[in-house]
């Protein structure tokens, strides 16, 4: 596929609370052993794009670590090339840190990128999806911007402070608004968009001489009616991650075989970093029912309707309903979990009951101990 | 760069006829082990863990998905700039005909090229087919420290098994005086468990005249191991401790992953400071559902359980359908058991489907039954 991939970071209204301080969104763990960041990435590198620009708003380190090279996302080491940029001098000011501030500091390296065309997209929308079937539009119907959107009849409790578009018959989008959550039904921008790279660059620097605080989808507002804005409806699954209601009730979800054959399609693997973690072990006197279990856990205690991921431990007693535990945690004797959010590292182990609820599930944080 | 003073060689070529179908199609060392593991992981990954750089792999017997498998060198992080895994397979050279390696030691002699070329002051031999962790570099230290021309490791079994076994007879010192196979009147319970540190200059010798010799086997037990002891070169024993099987045979293989049922089993998979390295699937995590029951059982990503399993272990991308009952069984990787179906006591090979209310096995079955055949009625 003839386009540079563009990794784009979320706005600053997506806050994923306690997880999203630890580390960028597109680093936060998903689903037993995924990042975020791995299904966006993955969708680029199965459409055969192997140059690929990951921005990174902050704390580069955990995504530096996840990434890597690139080559466990099946990008070609010699012909292909994944980058981590992230805007040095933006860093430490959040109003000031958009993405047009770090497209303006990496400029060189979009301008030299030899692709005519860019495939722009963020890590926080989930769905799987060729985006060969995107440029294909795109070329056909000589639009300047093709911008992915979908249909949601959720728009009251989903996607809130997404972009919604208003389409017309022609796929023409008309208008662009935010969803602010007062009507169920709307179509969503997926902020995924496919242009010639030379569009792309006048944009981007349009946006930087129109104002210092303009992020891209500003300036692809003020293009509406002028530039020639066509969009690519996708139907199926399509999430976003941009709270942690929406984390918990997206990966609880995504327990169901049938909501997660939506996403996990038959030759579109997604790829993560190998752990070489051990299988796991469900000791005698477990008993796990409606879960999602990674590597190298080892249960003794009950887990009901979970995810638990990597390397945890869930000792005796234990019980652990509706709740998420993240890599490497160890869940003590007689720990009593419902609606829980566990990062990783935590050791729950003196205080024995904690209770949330869907809308507001308890997060312990990061390497606590309770 | 890293010192490159021992460079292994692991024998990988037996077809491992015991394990019966699981070998059809592919050799023994590739056969699947613990849900995710094939059996050649653990010598690969010791090796990595140990610090050697240079790894041989000598394949003969249905080797084509082995010698692919193995040149992926990255999956045990021995793709480094100073080594590397290399398959050495037999080959036809210059002077002489294409010939199949007719021993163990045989199999060496045919890769002294590739061996020279390596260099190595000391040189591993280890065999494709055992389950264990071993740090070789202590080993290594054991084997200068006494000064020995071969060491070999040995591990402490009964009386009652040590007639299986080549026995090694040793004096105070841990020195070898005497080397016996499958002794009927065992004199010690020392058996040496294929894995031996050879000073490559007098190996090389002994290989040398072996080649040459019509009468030998070229094997290293009864060959080379009762030449070195014949000219009085120092053999030494190095005890093992720790987990150690053979899985020649259905029986052992069941055996031996039943063992990581076990919590806190000796072969501790789980250990991140030993980690056994395999390929890298792209498959989702476990999914256990709402009906399932998961008793004692060992189980790995990509499985799916809607139905009961009990003291089994589950490999990469099983499906055990509704209603199914999974008792004491390992289930190789991509195997399906279907709706309501009974699978007791059992090997089911990779990629076998279980029809729906079939029945596998029994509870009092002798033997382990091996299940290789698609679409069981």
């Amino acid at each position: 596929m003839k386009a540079l991939g563009i990794i784009n970071f979320e706005d600053n209204t997506a806050i994923i609370e306690g997880l999203g301080e630890e580390r960028p969104i597109p680093a936060i763990a998903f689903l037993a052993r995924y990042r975020i960041i791995d299904f966006v990435l993955s969708n680029m590198t199965n459409s055969g794009i192997d140059n690929v620009q990951v921005y990174c708003k902050e704390k580069p380190r955990n995504l530096i670590e996840h990434l890597g090279t690139g080559s466990h996302y099946n990008i070609n080491s010699k012909r292909g090339k994944l980058r981590i940029l992230y805007g040095e001098k933006s860093f430490s000011s959040p109003v000031y840190n958009h993405d047009i501030a770090n497209f303006m500091l990496n400029m060189q390296y979009i301008e030299e990128d030899t692709n005519p065309y860019v495939v722009v997209a963020p890590s926080y929308f989930i769905y799987s999806l060729d985006y060969n079937e995107v440029l294909k539009q795109h070329i056909d119907t000589g639009a300047d911007i093709t911008m992915l959107y979908t249909n949601t009849s959720e728009a009251k409790t989903s996607f809130l402070g997404c972009d919604v578009v208003t389409v017309d018959k022609e796929k023409n989008i008309t208008a662009i608004d935010k969803n602010r959550g007062n009507t169920k039904t709307k179509s969503v921008s997926l902020e995924c968009y496919v242009m010639s790279k030379k569009l792309f660059i006048e944009l981007v620097k349009k946006a930087a001489a129109t104002s210092s605080l303009y992020w891209f989808k500003d300036i692809l507002k003020d293009s509406v009616g002028e530039l020639d804005i066509k969009g690519y409806p996708i139907r199926g699954f399509v999430e976003c991650i941009n709270s942690l209601e929406q984390y918990y009730k997206i990966s609880m979800a995504l327990r169901d075989r049938g909501t997660a054959n939506g996403l996990f399609k038959p030759g579109w693997p997604i790829y993560t970093q190998t752990n070489d973690s051990s299988p796991s072990l469900y000791v005698e006197g477990s008993s796990v029912k409606g879960s999602v279990v990674g590597n190298g856990a080892v249960i003794e205690g009950t887990v009901i309707n979970s995810i638990i991921s990597r390397n945890v431990t869930i000792k005796k007693g234990a019980v652990v309903k509706d709740s998420i535990v993240l890599q490497d945690s160890y869940i003590g004797e007689n720990a009593k979990l419902d609606h829980v959010v566990v990062d990783k590292y935590a050791i729950i182990h003196h205080v024995k009951e904690l209770k949330g609820t869907a809308e507001e599930p308890v997060y312990v944080k990061r390497r606590d101990r309770i | 760069m890293r010192p490159n003073t021992m460079a292994a060689m692991i024998l990988a070529g037996g077809r491992g006829t015991r394990l019966l179908d699981l070998t059809k199609k592919v050799a023994k060392p590739a056969v699947h082990f613990g849900g995710k593991y094939r059996i050649i992981d653990f010598p690969l990954s010791n090796c990595a863990n140990s610090g050697i750089s240079t790894v041989g792999v000598l394949t003969q017997y249905e080797s084509v998905l082995l010698n692919a498998y193995v040149a992926k060198d990255q999956f045990w992080g021995l793709d480094t700039n100073d080594g590397g895994v290399y398959v050495l397979t037999p080959r036809e050279k210059d002077q002489t005909g294409f010939d199949v390696f007719r021993g163990t030691a045989d199999a060496i002699t045919q890769n002294i090229d590739f061996l020279d070329s390596v260099a190595p002051e000391y040189v591993l031999i280890l065999s494709g087919d055992h389950i264990y962790k071993m740090n070789y570099d202590k080993m290594l230290q054991y084997h200068k420290e006494s000064q020995a021309d071969a060491t070999i490791a040995v591990l402490e079994v009964s009386l009652k098994e040590a007639s299986r076994f080549g026995i090694m007879n040793c004096d105070e010192n841990d020195v070898i005086y005497e080397f016996e196979e499958k002794p009927k009147k065992p004199k010690s319970t020392l058996a040496s468990m294929g894995i031996y540190i050879f000073t490559y200059k007098t190996l090389r010798k002994y290989l040398i005249a072996d080649d040459k010799n019509p009468d030998s086997h070229h094997d290293f037990g009864k060959d080379i191991i009762p030449a070195y002891l014949n000219d009085n070169r120092k053999l030494c024993a190095y005890r093992f401790k720790g987990y150690w099987k053979d899985v020649g045979t259905v029986d052992s293989l069941w055996e031996s992953n039943m063992d990581l049922l076990k919590h806190n089993n000796e072969l501790d998979l789980g250990d991140p400071t030993w980690k056994i390295y395999t390929e890298d699937v792209n498959a989702l995590p476990q999914y256990i559902g709402e009906d399932a029951e998961i008793e004692n059982s060992y189980i790995t990503q990509g499985s799916v359980v809607l139905g009961s399993v009990k003291n089994s272990v589950l490999g990469t991308n099983c499906q055990i359908g509704k209603g199914a009952v999974v008792v004491d069984s390992v289930i190789q990787p991509g195997a399906k058991i279907g709706e309501g179906a009974k699978v007791t006591r059992c090997i089911v090979a990779d990629d076998v489907e279980i029809a729906p209310g079939a029945i596998c096995g029994s509870a009092d079955s002798g033997e382990i039954e091996l299940v290789a055949k698609k679409y069981v009625e």
